[in-house]
């Protein structure tokens, strides 16, 4: 064998690039502190969810941007260069139906994110801040979801965004200005679109990176909660490192998730509808599923009227979202085990099962429409 | 090797107390003082030169060149004019430290003493940052603002003739286009519906209650009335509850047919009164003119949805 001329402990150059860059960034520091966090009880795939919102947060971001290369965000051109990247640009279809997929996925994972951390018992002394932050997360990818769905300036687009500002519309003293400011005018238009475009495109995933970047932050702060229940021995005997088990487990999770939202552009790729118009014609304006469950209860008698309409639009879900907010200061007893929260857990369901009927029954009565 | 804290300081052979706080130059990085706490009470810190030091004899002692007599003569520390390395950002001064954790100091620079002028200056910064965003509020608000409020628009729009409509009591369709003009876009033509009853007279009445309706631009200056009598009613195309589009459609209850809006159904007979579903207030009647041959013009006024009075929007 031959014998190698060199010390063994004589760095390549690539160490020495590595070692260059290190002495002056600490990149050594940095990469040992965010993999060697202790996770208390060790690894699990129930905390994969945040990880895996911040991977479906960069394609969106990577898609997003592919997707302004060819998008003109003006009434009489968004809806042909929207149409354009789906029928003429190579794998624009793809890319845009992975932006749209992606957008569902991300809602979906919020909503997964929040009932993890609420049945953890995780938003609860010294995490509350972790948990408001994640609340105007969820905001703001809720207004994702509303700015975006205008941007193609088809029907469905045009209608959702009507009827959601005449929904913001309702709320007390500041309703009309908003509505106006959303719109840039007493009716949809030009004006929206752009304001709409700049939302989607600029202001929100500045704020939602930021916000992220300091949910993170206040998450490594405070350490990770580990699990409601075991004995401390038991916990410290099973905790482990971030690196490698959980990011295993999130990784895997990541690619379920671009596995599945890929399936989805390939089998349900976007289709638009007629371009934008103030005549809905045969078509009947519904919001993205995600909101169908607020637009059936809008449907019903006792949140009809001037007084019921702000009941159902704006002060209940306004209300739930203060309850959200005021939690882990209302919920301050230290005891994180679900099993002895028996309301925690009979409301989530309740509300899992409020929002699934009334999702079923907005998509039933869709049938009986038509 | 370095001293650990609490090590203990020998004068010769005499124990005089132990490294309580080390004092670290913040350029070079070196240790400059070891601060020693007097054994017994009440135990003064005292700041030593590291030249004083005669021998490390291991992490656990160290030995000064001075006399226990001299030691008593070095000054006790002023702890407030350092700050811990906890408060004061110096790149890897902990990689040449290898003290256990405690109390690091370094030395406060002299022009840093005087605390109330630093509460001075960040009330300053925090002044100055205030002076520079006041005023550009006031401009960022109006330059968002500028398209909010437009003027209503008051001009009439054809929209087909009368004689399409063969049944009375019915809702019909009429589609028609207009203009838009908006900012700096050239005019577009959009396309839009209103809904036209041929009413018989008691439908009439249902409407207008027997009164004229009478129409006004902002200034309060009349625009237009439609008679009472006038058999014609035009309904804006906008659903009152959300602002979709509603339609004409026969149902189980009603063989004839009602006004159907399918976002959140709204029910609203052939006069625009809500018979089911959560609108607050029926169709909204348009100022309609019809010529003697038959054509239909409107003003496009559209109001708030979702509210019981009538505010006009366009």
């Amino acid at each position: 064998m031959q014998q190698d001329p060199q010390p063994v402990n004589q760095p390549n150059p690539f160490e020495k690039v590595i070692e260059f860059v290190d002495e002056r960034v600490g990149l050594k520091t940095i990469q040992a502190k965010m993999l060697n966090e202790p996770i208390p009880g060790g690894s699990r795939w129930a905390y994969a969810f945040g990880s895996v919102l911040l991977f479906i947060f960069i394609l969106q971001v990577v898609t997003g941007i592919l997707l302004m290369f060819y998008y003109v965000p003006s009434t009489d051109h968004a809806y042909d260069s929207t149409q354009y990247i789906i029928h003429e640009v190579d794998y624009g279809w793809f890319l845009l139906s992975y932006h749209f997929w992606g957008s569902s996925a991300m809602v979906v994972m919020v909503f997964a994110h929040m009932s993890q951390v609420f049945l953890w018992g995780a938003y609860k002394k010294p995490r509350e801040l972790i948990w408001l932050v994640g609340l105007a997360l969820f905001g703001i990818v809720m207004g994702f979801g509303f700015t975006g769905y205008l941007l193609p300036w088809d029907q469905r687009a045009y209608w959702a965004t009507v009827v959601g500002v005449e929904i913001m519309d309702k709320t007390p003293i500041v309703g009309d200005f908003m509505a106006r400011f959303l719109k840039g005018g007493p009716t949809p238009g030009q004006m929206t679109l752009s304001r709409f475009f700049v939302i989607h495109v600029m202001v929100l995933p500045a704020a939602l990176a930021g916000l992220a970047g300091l949910h993170i932050f206040l998450f490594r702060k405070a350490g990770p909660a580990g699990p409601f229940r075991g004995t401390p021995d038991e916990i410290k005997a099973k905790t482990d490192y971030f690196f490698p088990r959980q990011i295993w487990k999130d990784i895997v999770a990541m690619a379920s998730v671009f596995l599945i939202i890929c399936s989805l552009a390939f089998i349900e790729p976007v289709v638009l509808l007629e371009q934008a118009t103030p005549d809905p014609g045969d078509y009947h304006p519904e919001p993205e599923w995600y909101f169908l469950f607020l637009f059936q209860l809008l449907r019903l008698k006792m949140f009809g009227g001037e007084f019921g309409q702000f009941l159902g639009a704006i002060a209940i879900p306004g209300a739930f979202m203060a309850f959200l907010a005021a939690l882990p200061f209302i919920d301050t007893n230290p005891e994180r085990n679900l099993f002895k929260r028996p309301i925690a857990l009979v409301g989530w369901t309740v509300i899992m099962v409020f929002i699934l009927i009334f999702t079923v029954s907005a998509i039933i009565n869709r049938d009986f429409l038509h | 090797m370095q001293p650990k804290l609490a090590a203990k300081t020998l004068c010769g052979d005499h124990e005089v107390g132990k490294i309580s706080k080390v004092i670290v130059d913040p350029l070079s990085h070196e240790i400059s003082h070891v601060v020693v706490k007097e054994s017994g009470s009440p135990g003064v810190d005292r700041q030593i030169p590291i030249g004083q030091i005669q021998q490390v004899v291991s992490e656990e002692e160290i030995i000064l060149r001075c006399s226990p007599e001299e030691f008593g003569q070095f000054p006790a520390i002023d702890r407030d004019q350092y700050v811990t390395i906890h408060d004061v950002e110096i790149a890897h001064l902990e990689d040449h430290l290898h003290v256990e954790p405690g109390e690091v100091l370094v030395p406060l620079p002299c022009l840093e003493q005087g605390v109330p002028r630093r509460t001075f200056f960040n009330n300053m910064t925090h002044a100055i940052g205030t002076l520079i965003a006041l005023p550009l509020a006031y401009p960022v608000l109006k330059y968002l603002m500028k398209p909010m409020f437009k003027p209503f628009d008051n001009a009439w729009f054809s929209v087909g003739n009368i004689k399409k409509i063969k049944k009375e009591n019915i809702g019909f369709q009429f589609k028609f286009t207009r203009g838009f003009k908006e900012a700096f876009m050239p005019e577009q033509q959009i396309e839009k519906n209103i809904w036209i009853v041929n009413a018989t007279p008691e439908v009439q009445k249902a409407v207008y209650g027997g009164k004229d309706a009478k129409f006004f631009d902002n200034k309060g200056e009349l625009l237009h009335v439609n008679k009472a009598n006038s058999p014609y009613i035009g309904f804006s195309g906008k659903c009152p509850h959300l602002g979709c589009g509603y339609k004409w459609r026969k149902t189980k209850s009603n063989p004839e047919g009602v006004f159907l809006c399918p976002c959140h159904l709204s029910l609203y007979d052939e006069a625009g009164k809500v018979i089911d579903g959560p609108a607050p207030r029926g169709l909204d009647v348009l100022p309609m003119q019809v010529d003697a041959a038959g054509e239909v013009k409107i003003i496009d006024i559209e109001y708030k949805a979702g509210v019981k009075n009538q505010i006009r929007l366009l």
